[in-house]
């Protein structure tokens, strides 16, 4: 069965981007989101079982999400999308729930190693 | 020359590229300051060389900067500039680990090498990701301790309109921040449109 999945981005080109590196043998149902209350409407819906996360965006930025998200439990696989590549960024969003970070521009190779490592692949 | 404004998914292009260079060129920051580095949401204007004097002062504020150069060339044309406000460039020595009085000469030195590591990463960044060829000069001062107004006095560029692409890092804890400038020239803006435009067609 597909994998709900939600992008999250506030630039339909980063979106896009994404998507395009989604590795070709994942079989996902792709929901695309331009911030964090459309993300979280989205995993409301059950279209978020993994969550592809930009941090930097209007209306509720990534961290919210992930604050959101730890504070009312909710169960998602959160994988954080940033330009920021600072180690201390990646520390940040992992200590507030993400499982994973991938740096922009994405490449399909990274996305293969997060999903391998966690068996979703 | 009137230059027609980007379309939406051309500025939004442009926006995702800045700001993919602009974390590369944070990280590279961060490494030598040993710090976490604050980025902004890059800021992209269309503007008349006459107004760039008042653009830049909203963004930066009305303060007495240092400023390094640097022309870059090739598939884009046009010159990036390093602003370090005042305080930053005090904090920049301290936070390279000199604990003692600095002289002019080391003080430049360091405002040369940092702004040559930005403007190096952010240009790779942008090269990178569009699949462009970019060159660039080496750094030169072209201001110390001056009125903002006056190291932007429109003279000092030759063309009319330009493309400004502004990003900005600070240090939390510290009075660090500079600002990356990039400016285009008309000829450029035409040039990365279609270069967008191939950009958004490989996606």
């Amino acid at each position: 069965m597909a994998v709900p999945l939600t992008v999250v981005d506030d630039s339909k080109i980063s979106r896009k981007m994404v998507i395009r590196a989604l590795p070709p043998g994942w079989d996902v149902e792709i929901t695309q989101a331009e911030n964090g209350e459309e993300a979280l409407a989205a995993y409301r819906a059950g279209k978020a079982d993994v969550m592809f996360l930009d941090l930097t965006m209007p209306v509720m930025d990534g961290y919210e999400v992930l604050e959101q998200l730890q504070k009312e439990s909710l169960n998602t696989f959160v994988v954080v999308i940033s330009a920021d590549i600072q180690p201390e960024a990646q520390e940040r969003v992992k200590k507030l729930g993400a499982m994973a970070f991938i740096k922009k521009p994405v490449k399909t190779e990274n996305i293969v190693a997060v999903l391998e490592e966690y068996g979703l692949l | 020359m009137s230059i027609q404004p980007y379309t939406e998914d051309q500025a939004d292009a442009l926006q995702e590229v800045a700001n993919i260079a602009m974390g590369q060129a944070g990280d590279s920051l961060a490494r030598i300051l040993d710090n976490f580095v604050t980025l902004s949401v890059p800021r992209i204007r269309q503007i008349e060389v006459k107004e760039l004097a008042d653009t830049v002062t909203a963004m930066v504020g009305e303060e007495d900067v240092s400023a390094v150069r640097q022309a870059f060339y090739n598939a884009l044309r046009g010159e990036a500039i390093v602003i370090f406000t005042q305080s930053g460039a005090d904090e920049l020595a301290e936070l390279l680990g000199y604990d003692c009085e600095l002289d002019a000469a080391i003080e430049q030195e360091l405002l040369l090498e940092v702004g040559n590591l930005l403007v190096g990463a952010i240009l790779n960044g942008i090269s990178d990701t569009l699949g462009t060829e970019l060159g660039f000069s080496a750094p030169s001062l072209m201001a110390e301790h001056t009125p903002l107004r006056q190291v932007l006095a429109p003279d000092r560029l030759t063309w009319e309109q330009a493309l400004l692409v502004e990003v900005n890092f600070s240090v939390e804890k510290h009075r660090f921040k500079s600002h990356l400038l990039m400016f285009m020239t008309e000829e450029t803006i035409e040039t990365l449109r279609h270069i967008l435009d191939d950009f958004m067609d490989g996606l």
